[in-house]
């Protein structure tokens, strides 16, 4: 095993990033050369794509920041609404906690692309189609089992005598949250935090469905509208370049967390 | 929650027990159950239940194989671990429409890769997303790549809960390092696996944005998911009772296969290192 590592390691480097390394050499490449094999090296490169792309309209960092708004906002809600109810529920007797427990699994586990339709409705009658304030509700409603699975889990990992004693000190609930059990659970709370900004980020069928107007679209949507556009000639270079400029983001997100998102899937789905 | 989740499935309940389609203005109409009869006739809809079920368990299955060997790998300690890591996520990390489109022209036919590399090895044409048999499969792959990482994650949780000791004391005794996979590895990381197994069965058989992008349900609607039938019911031929219908058929079918797979491991034994 160990004098095959190095070939394991490239094996499984290639796999994860070739799909990806083509995706960026289309982008650099011709129209023309995409289709006709026959074009010499030299003149098969372009940054046309890129620049079609940028001076679209909308412009393509339009979509960037859309999705942005909406991955922060809804990151910003569940975080705001699973730190409080996780808390509650780790204080709760062993027998309620494992009810809860399996209740919240199984809305983790829902396919939720079966809710659209009944969210559309929903967003149609409180008139909260287009708008991207409006999207991060569903999200974080979405985002929250998962949430609540990794926040309960750090909760419960804190000793209980730390919180009576902060009690006995006298300091009230919001307090002890902010001064006591914040601090220890700030690493749960950011891996959990990333999960949710990339599932809001990703997010495709609710998003399709309450969002039309162009300038509003988050990524995967306006991704997939140039897809859809013909289903004969999708532009793929100009695809391609979008794709590249659509990944930066994430690409610096996991190099960074790339220790928090393994610890806060480590922490808490598995426990359940 | 209970407005993201309980909602919607009272509201199918009651809408699939109505016609509202634009035979009726979009006004729900009672119809006393033809939705469920006219489900229970319609090819269209098992075909694509034994296609979603399917795509689910070929993708899971080479998915958990994949993640297994992958996990063993990054577990290892070796210099340049923290990037390759986070490299090797980056496929889970993309958003599925996203790459979808990108393995739509790796798929391509004539000027994709792939097919620029049959034809250079004097094959005939592939035809990756133009052929019923075989298309599904490529769908696999593209769903394989994308959400390995998510369960070599899961696994490497599990591996880093196996104490250095253990392989320690196995090793004095006398076991191969090659024996210790099964003797130590898999039996500690079974409820890893199954979680696994579990998280991804469920995501699979929800499957949309991937197979909507990638193939759009054809050829001839031979990669059509329940998901996108839904959709399709509801956003194209505008008839919502008959989609919230296939929703809950879809939803009952999935929660059908889980409590009897649940049932079968627990028969088995499996599922005890769970519990404790």
């Amino acid at each position: 095993m160990n004098r095959s590592r190095p070939l394991w390691i490239a094996l499984l480097l290639i796999w994860s990033l070739l799909p990806m390394l083509w995706q960026l050499i289309t982008s650099f490449t011709s129209s023309d050369a995409l289709v006709n094999a026959d074009i010499p090296f030299q003149q098969r490169w372009t940054l046309a794509h890129y620049r079609e792309l940028l001076s679209g309209d909308p412009p393509f960092w339009r979509y960037l920041f859309n999705s942005s708004l909406v991955g922060g906002l809804s990151t910003l809600l569940t975080l705001l609404l699973a730190v409080p109810a996780a808390y509650g529920i780790a204080r709760m007797a062993p027998a309620f906690r494992r009810t809860i427990r399996t209740v919240v699994g199984a809305a983790a586990l829902f396919p939720y692309v079966l809710l659209f339709l009944a969210l559309l409705e929903l967003a149609r009658a409180f008139q909260m189609g287009n708008n991207l304030l409006a999207i991060a509700l569903p999200y974080a409603g979405l985002a929250l089992p998962l949430a609540l699975l990794l926040l309960i889990s750090a909760f419960e990992g804190l000793p209980n005598e730390l919180d009576d004693a902060a009690r006995l000190e006298g300091l009230g609930l919001l307090d002890r949250l902010r001064w006591v059990l914040m601090p220890l659970i700030a690493p749960a709370t950011a891996s959990t935090g990333i999960l949710v900004f990339l599932f809001a980020w990703n997010e495709y069928p609710i998003a399709l469905t309450w969002l039309s107007r162009d300038d509003l679209l988050t990524l995967p949507v306006a991704m997939a509208r140039i897809a859809g556009s013909s289903i004969y000639a999708v532009p793929y270079g100009a695809y391609a370049a979008a794709t590249v400029l659509g990944s930066l983001p994430l690409l610096a997100l996991v190099l960074l967390c790339q220790r928090q998102i393994v610890a806060g899937l480590t922490n808490g789905a598995v426990k359940g | 929650m209970a407005l993201v989740f309980g909602w919607p499935m009272l509201r199918y309940s009651w809408l699939s027990m109505h016609a509202s389609s634009v035979l009726t203005g979009l006004e729900p109409v009672s119809n006393q159950g033809a939705n469920w009869i006219r489900l229970l006739e319609d090819a269209r809809f098992w075909q694509d239940a034994v296609q979603t079920l399917r795509f689910a368990a070929l993708s899971v299955g080479l998915e958990i194989v994949l993640a297994l060997a992958m996990a063993l790998l990054l577990d290892q300690r070796w210099r340049g671990r923290g990037v390759v890591r986070a490299l090797s996520l980056l496929p889970w990390a993309l958003p599925t429409t996203m790459m979808a489109l990108g393995w739509r022209w790796i798929f391509n036919t004539p000027y994709g890769p792939l097919e620029q590399m049959a034809q250079s090895a004097g094959l005939s044409p592939l035809n990756l997303l133009s052929n019923p048999d075989w298309t599904w499969l490529a769908t696999v792959m593209a769903d394989v790549w994308k959400t390995t990482p998510f369960i070599t994650l899961l696994l490497l949780a599990g591996l880093q809960t196996i104490p250095d000791d253990l392989y320690s004391a196995f090793r004095l005794e006398g076991g191969k390092t090659r024996q210790a996979l099964t003797a130590i590895t898999l039996p500690l990381l079974t409820p890893y696996i199954l979680i696994g197994i579990l998280f991804r069965t469920a995501q699979a058989a929800g499957v949309f944005d991937l197979i909507q992008v990638l193939t759009g349900g054809g050829p001839a609607g031979s990669t059509e998911s329940i998901a996108q039938y839904a959709y399709l019911n509801a956003m194209r031929f505008l008839d919502f009772g008959y989609s919230a219908t296939v929703m809950l058929a879809g939803f009952v079918l999935l929660s059908l296969v889980i409590f009897t797979a649940a049932v079968l491991l627990q028969i088995s034994g499996l599922l005890r290192p769970l519990k404790s």
